[in-house]
């Protein structure tokens, strides 16, 4: 199978995907709810989409192509209503972040759909471990090799994506020390990580074909990469975000994504080269590991940093291109936050330390994330 | 020698006697039984309780009389008590409010229930005076086997949690008027006024026990862990006072048990841990439960008119149940193809079934006879056959932790484990 033509999308348009828990309000454990959630929403009319994910206990819900980020929020909010709802009907709740803190992976069951029992087969009990809770952004490139120098340029800054969007401290019952656990469970699947670092469609095409000759892949889906081209969208895909415990904080991440994507169009900082993934894998652990209060190793010049002063830096340098976005106050939020060290990871954190009691944290999740 | 028989001689103690030696290998052939059932054929262990208890009492085994009285009674209440408390703490009044077909789910189920299976008693010659009470005993689905039901299949989904609900909710309505219907048959030449002080009385005692059950739980974890052992075993303390002070007052201790689980979720709305606690206490408590019902239940008299009258009795059960439960599931958020298995998952009757027809049999001997004679087999039967039924319910619902189509593969015991 050749790969598809990348289409035309307008440039630094916005489109967001959440991975989202469902949960049951006895033990806050996640409950197989997804079938009747689907039946329910499909009865309201609303904005973008409500799909299963890979086990029972999982929905994913997207927006339609957006302009900004206020209209992600605008978009956002209804479905977040339309969930909440549907989940008090059938007496569960949903509830961001990128894991559950304590739920069993061999509990959980494969949805009913042939390409996740596909995978099933292929991946075995990793498919289970996948019960993980991540937000995607497509943002819209101008052309097929706009689309890949935006990718490599975004890599420098999954470092940032990551440390700002941790929710996933807790798996399977305990503190694993990294802010970001999520991506762990990830990294297990073979071709996760980075794409190759080729700046052309056409040398895309040639490994695309490539990877196809050796049976390996058979379409982009495979690739579980860090970001990865989505011709059929005309856009790249952000995968590396933990499901923030808020939909505001997800619309504001979207904002951080388009406003660095604004400034490489109009400025073209640097270009991506290969050396710069020298310390990609060290700086995507440092963000995983360590959230805000990262060391973060500058690529081209190997100077090391807080993660937190070069998200502030970059936020600057940015600042401009977000007041053209409309994601000033997107920005301000997240500044805000990094500022006084906050993620989801830490307010995760907090409330087990106060509590003591995961299930607990659970619940509140679940109301931080229905506006309560 | 005298010397060291006149040391010993000290020590001997009074012995617990022949019955407590019988109980004890009795059930532990039921735990043995329990094991082989669910690891041979995945179908759950109380079955294997069920019918180790179903064979004891068809053998004659007088452990256990009928009516039942003194501490086989007491034991009995206690473990009802405890699964009730469990049942109602899972039931939040907020669904209700925003879902409150499944409450009309839950009305529309029972009241078919009771005056279908009402009818049929009437058309089939039964007295007015047993039909009613019969009725009543029908009513309740029992949330003690379907909850053994969930544990040992590993189930969770909408399916089990409907009926787990639901079966909790049939079995408050049919204690509520059954403990009123048992008042008022205990006082046959009084008037309607004059049975209502007593009447009252026995609700008024169950809710406050209940209350102050909840009340003190709720006060103990303000400072205590729900997932703390010691915590468990308060509660468990506290249930067990509180059956003991409900009978002795009058009130009905499953149903202050059941007030005291729905009251304490809603004074207490963080996640619900307390149950996982109570462990092997609660478990020995619930298979003597099922060896005692299902032992009393088989020493009813058998012949073909009670057998017609029983089937008849079954049939009807199911069909008004399922048709209640379908009625009501319009705009409840459930597929129709959920309320079917939501239906056939309620099927079970076992112990507060039995408390009921006891409370009738205490009230009235000439009536209870009556009732008992068709109450009993329905039990024995329904306790066994219908958690049969509501295993396969929630496997064909598909929210068991192993899929139907692998059950085969469980019988080799290659992945049969306990929960």
């Amino acid at each position: 199978m050749s790969l598809e033509a990348f289409h035309h999308s307008e440039p630094l348009t916005l489109g967001v995907e959440l991975e989202l828990q469902l949960v049951n309000t006895h033990d806050y454990d996640l409950a197989p709810y997804a079938e009747d959630m689907l039946r329910l929403m499909h009865k309201t009319p609303l904005p973008g989409s409500v799909v299963p994910e890979m086990t029972n206990s999982m929905i994913e819900i997207s927006t339609d192509v957006c302009h900004s980020c206020s209209e992600v929020l605008s978009q956002l909010t209804p479905i977040r209503d339309a969930l909440v709802k549907s989940a008090d009907k059938l007496n569960i709740a949903v509830v961001g972040g990128g894991t559950h803190p304590f739920q069993q992976w061999h509990e959980r069951r494969i949805y009913d759909k042939p390409r996740f029992h596909e995978l099933s087969a292929l991946y075995g009990y990793l498919t289970k471990q996948f019960t993980i809770f991540g937000q995607h952004v497509h943002i819209g490139c101008p052309d097929a090799d706009a689309a890949l120098l935006m990718l490599h340029r975004m890599s420098r800054y999954i470092p940032h994506c990551i440390a700002l969007s941790a929710s996933s401290p807790y798996v399977q019952g305990q503190d694993t020390q990294f802010d970001s656990a999520r991506l762990n469970s990830v990294f297990a699947f073979p071709l996760s990580g980075r794409a190759p670092c080729v700046l052309h469609w056409s040398e895309f095409e040639t490994y695309f074909d490539k990877m196809t000759h050796t049976g390996v892949v058979k379409s982009m889906k495979d690739f579980y990469w860090d970001i990865r081209p989505k011709p059929e969208y005309g856009t790249i895909e952000i995968r590396v975000f933990d499901t923030p415990l808020t939909i505001e904080r997800a619309a504001a991440l979207a904002g951080y994504v388009q406003s660095l994507g604004a400034w490489f169009l109009h400025e073209q900082p640097f270009t991506p080269e290969e050396d710069d993934y020298l310390v990609y894998t060290y700086n995507r652990f440092q963000a995983c590991r360590f959230g805000l209060d990262a060391v973060y190793v500058d690529p081209p010049t190997g100077t090391h940093m807080q993660l937190r002063d070069h998200i502030l830096q970059t936020m600057d340098k940015i600042a401009p291109y977000a007041e053209a976005q409309g994601a000033t106050g997107a920005l301000q939020l997240l500044r805000a936050d990094v500022e006084a060290g906050q993620n989801d990871a830490r307010w995760l954190r907090d409330r087990q330390r106060e509590e003591q009691m995961l299930a607990e944290v659970s619940r509140q999740a679940s109301l931080k994330f229905r506006g309560a | 020698m005298n010397e060291l028989m006149g040391f010993w001689g000290q020590w001997l103690r009074p012995s617990a006697g022949l019955p407590t030696v019988q109980w004890a290998l009795l059930l532990a052939v039921a735990s043995t039984c329990g094991y082989l059932v669910y690891r041979h054929t995945g179908l759950p262990k109380v079955v294997g309780y069920s019918i180790v208890g179903m064979v004891a009492g068809l053998l004659g085994f007088s452990g256990a009389q009928w009516p039942l009285q003194g501490i086989g009674l007491f034991i009995m209440e206690l473990a009802i008590s405890i699964v009730l408390f469990d049942a109602g703490g899972r039931i939040p009044w907020r669904w209700f409010r925003h879902n409150p077909m499944v409450l009309v789910q839950s009305i529309a189920e029972s009241a078919l229930t009771y005056f279908a299976v009402y009818w049929t008693m009437l058309w089939l010659n039964v007295p007015k005076e047993a039909a009613g009470p019969i009725a009543l005993v029908a009513m309740a689905a029992s949330p003690a086997v379907v909850s053994r039901v969930v544990a040992d299949t590993r189930a969770a989904g909408p399916v089990t949690d409907r009926a787990m609900v639901l079966a909790t909710l049939s079995t408050l309505y049919a204690l509520t008027f059954g403990g009123a219907h048992a008042e008022m048959l205990s006082r046959p030449g009084s008037s309607f006024f004059e049975a209502v002080p007593p009447v009252l009385v026995m609700f008024g005692v169950s809710i406050v026990v209940g209350a102050l059950l909840s009340g003190l739980i709720r006060v103990a974890l303000r400072y205590m862990s729900p997932a703390s052992e010691n915590t468990s075993i308060l509660a468990l303390a506290l249930i067990a006072a509180s059956t003991a002070i409900a009978a002795h007052l009058g009130g009905s201790a499953p149903l202050a048990a059941l007030i005291g689980g729905m009251l304490i979720k809603q004074l207490h709305v963080r996640p619900w841990a307390l149950p996982r606690q109570f462990g092997t206490a609660s478990s020995v408590l619930t298979m003597l439960m099922f060896v005692l019902v299902s032992t009393v239940a088989a020493q009813a008299d058998w012949n073909l008119a009670i057998a017609g009258t029983v089937f008849t009795l079954i049939v009807v059960r199911l069909v008004a149940k399922a048709l209640g439960v379908g009625i009501g599931n319009i705009g409840s958020g459930s597929s129709w193809r959920q309320s079917v298995w939501v239906g056939a998952a309620m099927m079970p009757m076992s112990s507060i079934a039995l408390l009921i027809a006891s409370q009738f049999m205490a009230a009235s001997t000439a009536t209870g006879e009556v009732i008992s004679s068709i109450a009993l087999p329905t039990i024995l039967l329904m306790e066994v056959f219908g958690a049969v039924i509501a295993t396969v319910a929630l496997y064909r619902a598909g929210e068991t932790h192993k899929p139907w189509a692998e059950l085969p593969a469980a019988k080799s015991g290659d992945d049969q484990r306990e929960s």
